[in-house]
Order: structure tokens, then C-alpha cells, then sequence
């Protein structure tokens, strides 16, 4: 029975969780983070089991009540939303994991229970974003994600988080109306919302509105581009990740942020045919702004001294990796893009966690403070000095696959000069990261640093985060022969011409 | 801020208020309607009566943490219903297809778990208004 | 005169955007933000409206009548939920935000913060 409905029941399953939480939570206050540890844990085995079932059976349908599209809501599992899932679950659980001990001296214990509640909805939005072959009922999800991560920036009450956070919303508010707007849209122009039908009714409904296509492309794109924070329009999220809870920032950073990526993925490459964009300026565009956000996010990450800010603004840089992978339209540069996707959210979420347990057992959170603590800390300095190492781009590891393949992926496209801005921007992360890793193991403490004893949680999960970005680099294999059947098929549906 | 005339009208609609929001979520499977509208009125006949008679009044005031518990139940429900498409050989959510009698169209008992579904989402719809609305008012009044 | 909802549609929505953009005031954002988003309910509704339609109930007399599209309305509805949420939430935040710094203007609160700092 689980495995013919495997696919929503996976999507409830955090929601579930989260108003179990709601509901038994206020009187038993324990109770909360075991639920939302065993909630997430238990999605996480689901995922891996879709993930089983995909590579064993293909991909997956599924028909909510029983309604084929294009009348019902249709939920679709291939390999690459197979691999985009089990990214999601798996770093969310390992941040509920090691947030297990910590989140309750970090997060005031009156909103603790919502704190968890929100996380799960969050999850289970992200999931349902993922699976959704449906439009509208992905912009719902959007919506639900958008709000629970907004309250999640927001939830200790502070005044600059509470600033941060009603910026992110607004942000992601004129976003979300956009790409309602764009879905109205492309339902006005089609009368379809489910995503196959949608492409295979749109070669038509170009040829006689070819305005109002153009239009709904456009404010999709830019609606999905203020979401994911594509540089100019990045401008809320450096404050809303920097001022975050620790684990809020980690997933935020890590997993919601890319999220929209898959939005987009599935609107230029499923959607729309890819000849038709092809004559479009929208790759120029793309490539441009990607370039951009590359550089002056790595710029700004250097002129940081809050380190939580750096990272933020590094995040910036490299979800421009992310859509330089996506514009250069071409089969490796598109694996490379998903491929940092996954490495992106476990370096990512491994940096702000190492870095959210220094501040807590500092008390600092400037970058020079950091110096002598992995004396101190060595499990934490290991994880930060392996994620920045991965960043960078250094061989074993798993950040520097992604790379590889966006570089492989700009000579097939022979878009040169981007080979140059992987190396330069691969310099610019060094410069930022790499003074920390130094300072943080040979220099001198600048600050009396009591010894705290690390939780076991925070431990097991770091270690695990730091497993995963050696596996993923030395086994990066598996994962591209997973993905590389449906990339070739997204660009040869599109690419034979419609 | 007590105004005579606005209690009295207050008393004097809540009822009707309430009566009509009842039917708005029992009908939404007939008529234009359903468990959003439908909870949406009757939070605001709740509203109404603390606009009118003050927050301070704990009596017959929803408290928050029934409010609390609805919620959670109303869309448990919701998930419980679906939940039971699937354990009658069905999709999620299915209606029909898990063997519900849909009846005869514009009958009450007609549209087989649409009924069960508007109902809980108008639990759900009503408690979350009026725990926004609480919320919202109790931060205020923290504030003087 | 068909695209009149439409053009008007797009009008309000821009309308809606730039309140949001260009005033300092939160509660004004939230007011361009609601506009925003009933100018893109007037647009499905303009979507689902076919002339002369009655409401999409099915009736067993009279079998030739037309119906308009209820999946626009549908998807309304949610949107109206969705963004009934997002207002109380942002309206819950201007509260606390007006709590600690006596004003909801985005910029004083800027300046506010940096001189603190």
C-alpha cells in the first residue's frame, strides 16, 4: 500500500507532523523534537525508497483522488526530482539532528513547539514543490514555503531578524505575485496548468499569442529569479540568512533558496521548448546576471566581518554557479548545476551549522574571532575548513565535481570566457575562506575560550555532512549515471524541434 | 470603548451570523460556498463579539488554546479523510473511485466526503482567524 | 473591449507593484501587496468568464445552459487563502517591528538601526 502511494504520503507526512506537534506540543514540550526528529527521519526513508523505486521502475505518476490530468493534480517522481528530494530530506534531517541538543538554549522556549511545527510545514512544502507537476499547486507550496520560511527568520523575535524577515516577505510576496500572475497567464493562453500539458499545447498558443507568451515567460522568470535570490534582485537574503536562528539559516540557505531552482528547472526545460528559447535574449540574460552575482557576491562576502554575513553573501555567489549551469543550456553543464544543488545545500548548511555552534560556545561572531577555536573545536573547525575547502573547489571533494562539470559544460556550449570566471570566482571563494581556515587552527585565540562539551547530535551529524562531501566527490559517478538518462531526455524532447 | 447600540446590535446579529456561516460550509457542495467562506463568517461573528463587548472578557471568548486544538484537529481531519481513500483501495483523496456514495446532486447528503471535507476545513478556517485576530489584538493591548 | 479585464487587470497589478516598491511605509507595502494580488484575481476571473454564463452548479432542469469556468474561481479561492495568510503574517510582524522602534517606516527604521550600531 506505502508503495503505490509513496509519493503524497510523503508530502504529508511532515505536515501531519507538524500539527501533531501543534496539537500535543504546548503540554509536553520534550515531546516536540522528537517527533520532529523522527518525522523528518521517517521522510528521509521514504525518500530514499522513491528514490529506489525511480531507479528501479522509471519515473513515478501519481493522480491525486483519482483525476488524470489535465483535470487533476498530478505528482511526478523522476531521477532528478528523485535526487533533488533526497537532497532535501537528508539535510533536513541532519539539521533537525543537530539542532537537537542546541535549538533549545538557541530559540526562546515559548515559540519552541511552533519553531518545529514551522520546520516540518517548511519540509513538507519543499517536497511537495519538488514532486508537484502541477503549476498552481506548486505556487501554493511556494506560498506555504515562502511564509513558514519567513516566520522562520523571524521566529525568536528579535529586531533585526524581525526586520530581515518582513523584507524577505515582502521580497518573495512581489515574486510569488509575479509568477501567479505568469501561471494565469500561461493558463489563458493554453487552458492547461499540468506542466506536459502545458508543453504540449504552448508551440500553438505561441503561434497566436506570441506576446502574451513571451510576457508569462518573462514574469515566471523573474518572479522565480527574485525567489531564488539571482543577483541584481538578492538584496533581501543576506540579512534574512545572516540573522537567522543557526539551523534556520542552514536550511534556509542550504534548501529554500534552491527550491526555486527546481521551479525553474522545470519551467525552461519542460515547459517551454528549448529552440524557442534559444532565440530568445533570455540566455545572454541569465548568463549575465549569473556572471554578476558571482562576483559581486563573492566581492561582498570579502568586505564582510560578521561571519553568518559572509556566508550569506556567498550563498549569492553561488546560486549564480547554479544558474550559469541552467543558461548555458547544455547536457553537462545542466548535471553540473544539479550536482551543486546537493553540494551546495550539505556544504552549505555544514558551514552555518559549524559556524552557528562556534558563535554560540564564542559568544562572537566576527570572522577574527574565530582564530585558535579549532584548537578548541576541532569537530566544528573540521567541518567549516571542509565545507570552505569544497567551496573552493579543491580536488577530493564534492564542490570541486560541480565545477568540473559547469567548466565541461561551458566548452560544450563554447561559452569560453566562462571557464575563466569559474577560475577567477574559484580564487575570490579562496580568498574569503581560506585566512578562516587558517586562522582558525594555527593562530592564536584572541578571546578567553571556555570548553564546552559538543552534543552528540550536533556531533554525529556534522560527521556525517563531512562524510557525504568526500563520498559525493570521490564517487560523483553514481550520481551522474543516475541523473544523465533524463538530462539527455530533456534536451533531446526539446531539441529535436517542436 | 463600550457603545450601547453596538452591543446591542452585536447581540442581536452574532446569531444570525453564526446560523449563516453554518450554512454557507454544510451547503458548499450545492450551492456557491464552502469551508473557507463559510469559517471565514463564523470568525467574524466571534470578532464581532469581542469588538463589540472587549478582549478582556474571557467568558465566552474562544480561548487560544481551544482555538489551538481545533485548528490542528480541523486539518488533521482533512488529511484523515484523504488518508481514507487510500485505505479503501483508492488514490489519496479520492471520493468516488473509494466507493463514497455520492447520492443524488443538489441533496444534502449528496458529493460523498465533500461534506466531511468543507466541514473540517471550516473548523479549521474559523479557529485560525480568530487566533489571527487574537493574536494580533492581545499584542496591542500588551503594549499600553 | 474583450481584453478591457485584462489591460485593467495588468493596470491594478502595477499599481499594486509599485505602492510595494516605492513607499517607505510597511502597512502601505501590505496595501500594495493585497492590491497586487486582487488584480490578479480580477485577471482569472476575467479568464473563467464566458458571456452570459451562470454559476457552474449542476441544475437537472434546463440541460442547454452555459456554464463559466469554475477553475479559475478555484484557484481564486486558494489564492485568497494564500494571501490572507501572508497579510496577517506581515501584519503580526509590523506590529512587533512598530513595538520596538515607535515607527513603521522601513527607512527611519534603517537609520534607527545604524545608529545604534
Amino acid at each position: 500500500m506505502i508503495r503505490a502511494h509513496i509519493m503524497p504520503l510523503t508530502v504529508l507526512l511532515p505536515l501531519v507532523g507538524a500539527y501533531f506537534i501543534l496539537l500535543v506540543g504546548s503540554k509536553h514540550r520534550s515531546l516536540a523534537r522528537n517527533v520532529a526528529l523522527v518525522t523528518t527521519g521517517a521522510t528521509f526513508a521514504m525518500v530514499c525508497f522513491i528514490t529506489y523505486l525511480v531507479s528501479n521502475q522509471g519515473t513515478l505518476f501519481y493522480h491525486l483522488g483519482g483525476w488524470a490530468p489535465p483535470l487533476g493534480i498530478e505528482l511526478q517522481a523522476d531521477p532528478i526530482t528523485a535526487f533533488l528530494l533526497l537532497t532535501f530530506a537528508g539535510v533536513s534531517f541532519f539539521v533537525i539532528l543537530f539542532a537537537y541538543d542546541i535549538l533549545p538554549d538557541e530559540i526562546n522556549s515559548k515559540v519552541i513547539t511552533r519553531y518545529y511545527a514551522l520546520y516540518l510545514v517548511l519540509l513538507g512544502a519543499l517536497l511537495g514543490i519538488v514532486l508537484s507537476n502541477d503549476f498552481f499547486n506548486m505556487y501554493v507550496f511556494l506560498e506555504i514555503s515562502s511564509i513558514a520560511a519567513a516566520a522562520l527568520v523571524a521566529v525568536n523575535g528579535d529586531k533585526l531578524a524581525m526586520e530581515a524577515s518582513i523584507k524577505y516577505l515582502v521580497m518573495s510576496t512581489l515574486g510569488s505575485g509575479t509568477v501567479l500572475m505568469g501561471i494565469a497567464g500561461l493558463y489563458m493562453v493554453t487552458g492547461y496548468l499540468n506542466l506536459d500539458y502545458l508543453a504540449g499545447a504552448l508551440p500553438q498558443a505561441y503561434a497566436s499569442y506570441p506576446l502574451t507568451v513571451l510576457m508569462t515567460l518573462a514574469m515566471l522568470t523573474v518572479g522565480i529569479a527574485v525567489k531564488a535570490a539571482l543577483f541584481p534582485l538578492h538584496v533581501w537574503l543576506p540579512d534574512a540568512h545572516g540573522s537567522a536562528p543557526t539551523s534556520s539559516s542552514a536550511i534556509l540557505s542550504g534548501l529554500v533558496v534552491k527550491v526555486y531552482i527546481a521551479v525553474l528547472l522545470k519551467l525552461l526545460y519542460r515547459v517551454f521548448p528549448l529552440d524557442f528559447l534559444t532565440t530568445l535574449p533570455l540566455q545572454g540574460s541569465l548568463l549575465v546576471m549569473a556572471t554578476l552575482g558571482i562576483f559581486i557576491g563573492s566581492i561582498m562576502a570579502i568586505r564582510q566581518k560578521d561571519i553568518k554575513k559572509m556566508l550569506a553573501y556567498s550563498t549569492v555567489a553561488q546560486i549564480g554557479y547554479v544558474f550559469l549551469g541552467i543558461g548555458l543550456f547544455s547536457e553537462k553543464a545542466m548535471t553540473g548545476a544539479i550536482l551543486h544543488v546537493f553540494n551546495h545545500a550539505v556544504m552549505k548548511s555544514m558551514l552555518f551549522l559549524s559556524v552557528g555552534l562556534l558563535i554560540k560556545y564564542s559568544g562572537k561572531r566576527t570572522i577574527a574571532d574565530l582564530a585558535g577555536l579549532g584548537r578548541v573545536y576541532p569537530i566544528p573547525m573540521i567541518a567549516f575548513s571542509v565545507g570552505a575547502l569544497s567551496m573552493v573547489g579543491i580536488p577530493p571533494l564534492s564542490g570541486f565535481i560541480s565545477k568540473w562539470y559547469l567548466g565541461l559544460g561551458a566548452l560544450e556550449a563554447n561559452h569560453l570566457p566562462f571557464l575563466l570566471v569559474l577560475l577567477l570566482s574559484s580564487l575570490l571563494n579562496g580568498f574569503y575562506y581560506m585566512p578562516i581556515v587558517i586562522a582558525g587552527f594555527f593562530k592564536k585565540e584572541t578571546v578567553e575560550i571556555q570548553t564546552h562539551k559538543v552534543p552528540m547530535g550536533a556531533q554525529i551529524s556534522l560527521i556525517v555532512l563531512i562524510g557525504a562531501t568526500f563520498f559525493f566527490g570521490l564517487f560523483s559517478n553514481i550520481v551522474v549515471d543516475f541523473l544523465a538518462p533524463t538530462v539527455q531526455g530533456l534536451f533531446e524532447v526539446f531539441g529535436g524541434g517542436i | 470603548m463600550r457603545d450601547i447600540i453596538v452591543q446591542v446590535v452585536a447581540r442581536m446579529m452574532i446569531p444570525y451570523l453564526q446560523l449563516y456561516g453554518l450554512y454557507i460550509i454544510l451547503f458548499g457542495h450545492n450551492s456557491p460556498g464552502g469551508g473557507f467562506a463559510g469559517g471565514t463568517v463564523i470568525a467574524s461573528s466571534l470578532i464581532l463579539y469581542v469588538l463589540a463587548f472587549g478582549i478582556d472578557d474571557e467568558d465566552l471568548r474562544l480561548s487560544g488554546s481551544v482555538a489551538r486544538v481545533i485548528e490542528s484537529c480541523g486539518a488533521l481531519a482533512y488529511v484523515g479523510i484523504g488518508l481514507a481513500g487510500i485505505f479503501l483501495g483508492a488514490n489519496f483523496l479520492s471520493n468516488k473511485g473509494a466507493g463514497f456514495p455520492l447520492g443524488i446532486p443538489g441533496r444534502f447528503l449528496s458529493g460523498g466526503t465533500i461534506v466531511l471535507l468543507t466541514i473540517s476545513i471550516g473548523l479549521k478556517v474559523a479557529s485560525t482567524m480568530i487566533t489571527l485576530f487574537t493574536n494580533l489584538a492581545e499584542k496591542e493591548k500588551e503594549e499600553e | 473591449m474583450d481584453n478591457l479585464f485584462y489591460a485593467m487587470a495588468f493596470i491594478i497589478f502595477l499599481t499594486g507593484f509599485w505602492i510595494m516598491l516605492s513607499h517607505a511605509n510597511l502597512i502601505k507595502k501590505i496595501i500594495g501587496m493585497n492590491i497586487m494580488e486582487s488584480a490578479i484575481f480580477l485577471f482569472l476571473v476575467a479568464i473563467g468568464y464566458v458571456k452570459d454564463g451562470n454559476a457552474p452548479i449542476i441544475a437537472e432542469t434546463n440541460p442547454g445552459i452555459t456554464y463559466v469556468n469554475p477553475l479559475p474561481s478555484a484557484l481564486i479561492l486558494t489564492g485568497i487563502v494564500v494571501s490572507v495568510s501572508v497579510t496577517a503574517f506581515a501584519l503580526g510582524l509590523v506590529v512587533r517591528l512598530y513595538q520596538h522602534y515607535g515607527t513603521v517606516d522601513v527607512d527611519e527604521i534603517t537609520r534607527m538601526r545604524s545608529e545604534e550600531l
